[in-house]
């Protein structure tokens, strides 16, 4: 009996430095590739920058706008984004290669699950850069145009609209890439409704005479800057 | 090779050959207004310079509502105005379209080309938009670079001193301390100059920039402290402006901080080396009494200046000073909105850098002034109510020496990013 | 006034200090007298005052027999006088040139009466020497009006002398390295004085050589070198202006590669201006200018209308000169030495309109201009006082006394004024015309102001255009990115004329002088109208 079970015992341990000794050379050549993956994004990305820097892509983007447009949506200048980008790009396909040199079937399997995702990843990538570009536009310009305005609880209002946006920005995202759709629209769905439903029974039905004497209250002692600013001139 | 000037303006221009004073008038769809401005011009022709050669050249930029057409038709319908103001000469009247992208700047260059093809001695500069023009107006500015004694000449509005706070509390004071020039009216669209002054402002390459564009009256003021160039204010009595809709505050002053800004920048090599002021020769008539002051909404403002410090404190901080901002905070805090001047001073320098070195999009930056520049307004009507017109005109002469003495501080923060 | 270059700006004066203004009353003009005057010349807008020679000479030749080369002849002052001029001709930014004769002395010079004293005398290798008169044989005489041959006998050293104009002007001995020296060291006192150059007279001739024509030889244009590097080298700056009455193929040399002369006259030009407005035809003038050969970019020609001299006829052909003594000579007596004696009024007979032609084309062709004293106001001459003297008469400045020359006795004076009906003082004088807005002074003083207010026609190319029209002169005188059109209506009827211009199509022509605009040249022929005479100077400006 407790020769069996050492038997056994034996079997597994050599069955576990087997694999170890299967496993750990493909570790270790993950890990290489990773760090090799890492440096040469790395390096990538210095030449990158040193390129756009020398083609003077920094005067070209604040010719077209788009230094401007990025400024507006507190990202970084346009050659730092470019040189990032190159090195996330690189670095995620070492990561795969990484993966693949494990040699894991199920992981294979896996990456070359990710692999076709990565069409629809790029495409949700860039639709949530888009949308991160247009939510940072938005946002200061409704900011800045209801300060002006005068406008009650300008923030909040500035707060809102990227808020909304960012939530029609994750779920075009979570659409594109297709994880969970029918719970994603449904949850979009009764968020939304939530919002417009509590909106309209507050203001319309409920607490009518209450918001509209706060409104009027709060609107009366509003300054509106003046329509013609002839005088200031 | 692409021409300032068209074969129609040369044709005319030939026939005006050498003269004494060219009045330039640029207008884009400005029927409603142009037609008391040419009279103006002409009444001034005969009555004020009836001895000199002179003629008015109108630059168009493609007006659809039949401009042109007033201006050559304009005439005098008074009839004892135009007894008075028999003519000796032949007058010129010249209307044409110009070269080059509409907009003032493209206009003005083809009134400068032109002036420095007929040899202008004096050169005036009007504006369609300005309701108050006379013919004295127009004299006054002519008399000056006719008689060779100046080079450039801006008017010298009468004014209250609560009125136009843009220029009072900004432009003028911003314009003194960088360019060391005590124009009370650097951002007028009408001046005189020499010929001298209008060729030197032909022979500049920065005709063809977009931001010469937007900023061409305070560019053109910012040529004024040109080497050997003299400086002098003509009294104009008051300044109207014409009835049309003008842009709201809040779209206002962001326009004239943008141009303010650009014109810093697009001049930096003209800025006054230290402190010199450059003299400025006045008119020796007495003014006449200014307008009452527009009404200051003192309340509204001081509410627009708290609560957009508030909402717009994450950007404020990446383009003023910490110190700045606290003290602009506790300004906002108080009873009534204290922007002092020293603190005035301080906003506006570190906006002009910011801009200058584009910490956060220009565009944003000066639409966030807005608040700014109200607080300060409702500010300087607290301190003013009460006060003579006189004093309160030395409250403004002090602001702009304060803004003088900080042109150290400009002249750093401009070379050196804040951040 | 300190660019290199000035000369090449510079419009010259030429004047003899004796005929200007005399301030002592012997009826002599002197430098003081010259002081007193130095204001019409700083009014008239000119800029170098040429002397006449004003050394200590027996005046047999008007001065250009110099018997002492650093002195000024008592007649017309002192050494402290002419520095109190130079001086004052400073403080009036005027530069001075002076006269150098280099060619020859008088025999009066101390050193030819050392030369002479005997074969051994240290000096006598000053001089050129032979006992026969056999050598050199074929060598031109330049006055052939009084000499007759080129070598003189000498009764005192029982030689023949070689001289290339009067007998008594001994030629130096250029191939002596101790006369080189010599005249180094003249040049050098006059530099040191402060003067800004010299006018180099009769500069062909220094060296001779058998079996040739004993101009412009090799060794002539290294012994111009060598002055010129040293002159360089103390006194940076200053200019030699080269007289030699050459082809400009012939004058080119003289320039070297810009270490030889900085100037030189264009004698074979002013001929042929005469000439091509009496034919009414431009082509002696543009084939003269087209067959000027290039010169080195710091050189400079000098142009002339007329000077102290006859309008020289040597550099054309036989039949052209015939052609100018019918038109412009027909009385022998104004014809001296292969030239006509005349000043520019009598010669264009008054006629202000071919003056003003004349003068514009003096100001508008490529070199220097140099005005003749008295042309400025149309002063006449006297061709009856013998030799070049019906030229050199004294200047008028007033109907007054002696034209307010002199408060000598008329009698006095070093010659008689001019005082027929037409040129006389009482018409014709600097007071009257300075009073006068149209008068021909105040032209000129006009026609100065405008060419002085561009470089282009002192340091620029020209390009002759050619129209079908010959009596319509029009060239392009161009200076980088600058263009002045000159169009020159050589006839004494009205012209019209039609340029292509397409080479400068987009440009507004500017006349210069009254600033009127006229149309935009365009691909199409430009169509210029003139009147008798006129002419037109029009800048170009693209706007």
């Amino acid at each position: 009996m407790a020769e069996a079970i050492l038997s056994t015992l034996r079997e597994t341990w050599s069955g576990y430095v087997e694999g170890l000794r299967l496993v750990i050379p493909r570790l270790l050549a993950m890990l290489t590739v990773i760090a090799a993956g890492w440096l040469i994004a790395a390096l990538a990305r210095a030449i990158t920058g040193k390129v756009l820097g020398w083609l003077r892509v920094a005067r070209l983007s604040e010719r077209t706008g788009a230094a401007e447009l990025l400024r507006k949506a507190e990202l970084p200048p346009a050659e730092r984004l470019a040189a990032s980008a190159v090195f996330w790009l690189l670095f995620l396909g070492f990561l795969l290669a990484g993966v693949d040199a494990l040699g894991f079937s199920t992981l294979q399997a896996l990456r070359s699950e990710v692999g076709l995702l990565v069409p629809r990843l790029a495409g949700a990538l860039a639709i949530l850069v888009a949308g991160l570009v247009i939510a940072n536009v938005v946002r200061p310009v409704v900011l800045l145009a209801a300060v002006n305005a005068g406008w009650p609880s300008a923030s909040l209002l500035a707060g809102a609209v990227y808020l909304l946006t960012m939530t029609i920005v994750t779920a075009m995202v979570l659409d594109q890439v297709g994880l969970a759709r029918p719970m994603v629209l449904t949850a979009f769905a009764i968020v939304v409704g939530a919002v417009m439903l509590t909106l309209a029974i507050a203001v319309g039905i409920a607490s009518a005479p209450l918001v509209r004497r706060l409104l009027d209250e709060r609107l009366a002692a509003r300054a509106r800057p003046e329509s013609d600013g002839s005088s200031h001139l | 090779m692409s021409t300032i000037l068209s074969d129609e303006l040369l044709s005319g221009l030939m026939a005006v050959g050498q003269l004494d004073v060219l009045v330039g008038l640029p207008t884009l769809n400005h029927s409603d207004s142009v037609g008391p401005v040419v009279r103006a011009a002409h009444v001034a022709f005969n009555r004020e310079l009836a001895r000199e050669r002179t003629a008015l050249l109108n630059m168009d930029g493609g007006s659809t509502d039949g401009t042109p057409d007033i201006v050559r038709d304009a005439s005098i319908v008074d009839r004892e105005t135009l007894l008075a103001s028999q003519s000796l000469r032949t007058r010129h009247r010249i209307s044409a379209p110009y070269h080059g992208v509409p907009g003032k700047a493209a206009a003005l260059r083809a009134v400068f080309a032109a002036a420095d093809l007929l040899q202008a001695r004096a050169v005036v500069v009007l504006d369609p938009e300005i309701a108050s023009v006379t013919p004295e107006s127009v004299a006054a500015l002519a008399r000056p670079a006719l008689a060779g004694d100046a080079d450039f000449v801006s008017p010298a509005y009468a004014r209250h001193p609560l009125d136009g706070p843009l220029v009072t509390q900004v432009v003028r004071p911003l314009f003194r301390a960088a360019y060391g020039l005590a124009l009370a009216e650097p951002l007028s669209g009408e001046f005189g100059c020499s010929g001298r002054f209008a060729a030197r402002c032909l022979e500049q390459p920065t005709w063809e920039s977009e931001d010469l564009r937007l900023a061409i009256d305070l560019w053109i003021s910012g040529m004024a402290t040109g080497d050997g160039l003299r400086v002098a204010e003509a009294a104009v009595g008051p300044r109207r402006l014409t009835a049309r809709p003008r842009p709201a505050v809040a779209a206002l002053v962001p326009q004239v901080l943008d141009a303010l800004f650009t014109c810093l920048r697009l001049q930096e090599a003209g800025w006054a080396p230290g402190s010199r002021a450059i003299a400025v020769a006045r008119s020796a008539a007495p003014p006449p009494p200014p307008d009452p002051p527009a009404n200051v909404d003192a309340a509204g403002y001081a509410t627009l200046f708290r609560e957009g410090l508030s909402a717009l404190g994450g950007m404020l901080e990446r383009v003023l000073r910490p110190a700045t901002l606290e003290a602009l905070r506790a300004g906002a805090a108080a009873d009534r909105p204290h922007v002092p001047d020293d603190l005035w001073a301080a906003v506006m320098l570190e906006l002009a850098a910011a801009h200058r070195h584009a910490t956060i999009s220009r565009d944003h930056l000066v639409r966030a002034a807005v608040p700014l520049y109200l607080g300060r307004v409702a500010s300087f009507a607290a301190e003013l109510a009460g006060l003579e017109p006189r004093d309160a005109d030395e409250r403004l002469e002090a602001l702009c020496l304060h803004f003088e003495r900080s042109r150290g501080d400009l002249v750093a923060l401009w070379t050196a990013p804040l951040r | 006034m300190s660019d290199a270059l000035w000369y090449k700006d510079a419009i010259f004066y030429e004047l003899h200090v004796k005929a200007y203004s005399d301030a002592n009353g012997d009826g002599i003009g002197d430098f003081p007298g010259l002081v007193t005057r130095l204001d019409h010349l700083k009014d008239l807008g000119v800029d170098c005052i040429w002397l006449l020679p004003m050394y200590p000479s027996p005046l047999r030749d008007d001065g250009y027999d110099i018997a002492d080369y650093c002195a000024i002849h008592p007649q017309y002052g002192t050494l402290d006088d002419f520095r109190s001029f130079l001086k004052a001709a400073r403080d009036q930014g005027l530069r001075v040139i002076t006269e150098l004769v280099l060619n020859h002395t008088s025999d009066q010079h101390p050193w030819f009466e050392e030369a002479r004293s005997s074969p051994d005398n240290p000096k006598r290798d000053y001089y050129v020497w032979s006992d026969s008169d056999d050598r050199y044989r074929g060598v031109r005489i330049i006055f052939r009006d009084t000499e007759m041959s080129n070598w003189a006998w000498d009764p005192v050293s029982k030689a023949y002398y070689w001289h290339r104009f009067f007998s008594h002007q001994p030629d130096l001995n250029y191939d002596n390295p101790a006369v080189r020296e010599e005249i180094w060291q003249v040049m050098r006192f006059w530099l040191e004085l402060g003067v800004d150059g010299f006018r180099v007279d009769a500069v062909p001739y220094l060296v001779e050589r058998e079996g040739t024509s004993c101009e412009n030889l090799p060794e002539t244009h290294e012994v111009v070198r060598e002055l010129r590097r040293r002159m360089d080298a103390e006194f940076p700056g200053r200019m030699l202006l080269a007289e030699a009455n050459m082809w400009p193929q012939d004058v080119r040399p003289y320039f070297g590669d810009g270490d030889g002369f900085h100037m030189a006259f264009h004698f074979p030009l002013m001929p042929r201006i005469f000439m091509a407005l009496r034919l009414e035809d431009r082509k002696p003038l543009v084939e003269i200018v087209e067959r000027t050969p290039e010169i080195p970019a710091s050189c400079q020609w000098g142009l002339f209308l007329r000077n102290h001299d006859e309008l020289t006829l040597e550099m054309v052909t036989d039949a052209e000169r015939d052609y100018m003594y019918e038109e412009y000579a027909r009385d022998p007596v104004a014809r001296i030495n292969l030239g006509i004696c005349r000043r520019l009024a009598p010669l264009l007979d008054g006629d202000r309109r071919r003056i003003e032609l004349m003068n514009a084309l003096l100001l508008s062709l490529p070199g220097s201009p140099v005005l003749y004293y008295g042309d400025e106001i149309g002063m006449g001459d006297n061709v009856y006082l013998g030799d070049r003297n019906g030229v050199r008469t004294p200047m008028q400045w007033t109907g007054g006394w002696n034209s307010g020359f002199s408060v000598a006795d008329p009698e006095r004076l070093y010659q008689p004024l001019i005082s027929n009906p037409v040129y006389g003082y009482q018409a014709v004088n600097v007071e009257n015309q300075r009073r006068q807005q149209n008068s021909l002074f105040s032209w000129t003083k006009r026609l100065i102001q405008v060419r002085r207010s561009t470089r282009v026609l002192g340091r620029g190319t020209i390009e002759f255009l050619k129209p079908a029209n010959h009596r319509v002169l029009v060239y392009v005188r161009s200076l980088d990115s600058e263009k002045i059109l000159v169009v020159n209506n050589l006839s004494g009827t009205a012209q019209a004329v039609e340029l292509d211009l397409h080479d400068f199509a987009g440009a507004i022509p500017i006349e210069m002088f009254g600033g009127s605009l006229f149309p935009r040249i365009r691909e199409r022929p430009y169509v210029v109208t003139l009147g008798p005479y006129d002419f037109f100077w029009f800048k170009l400006r693209w706007l």
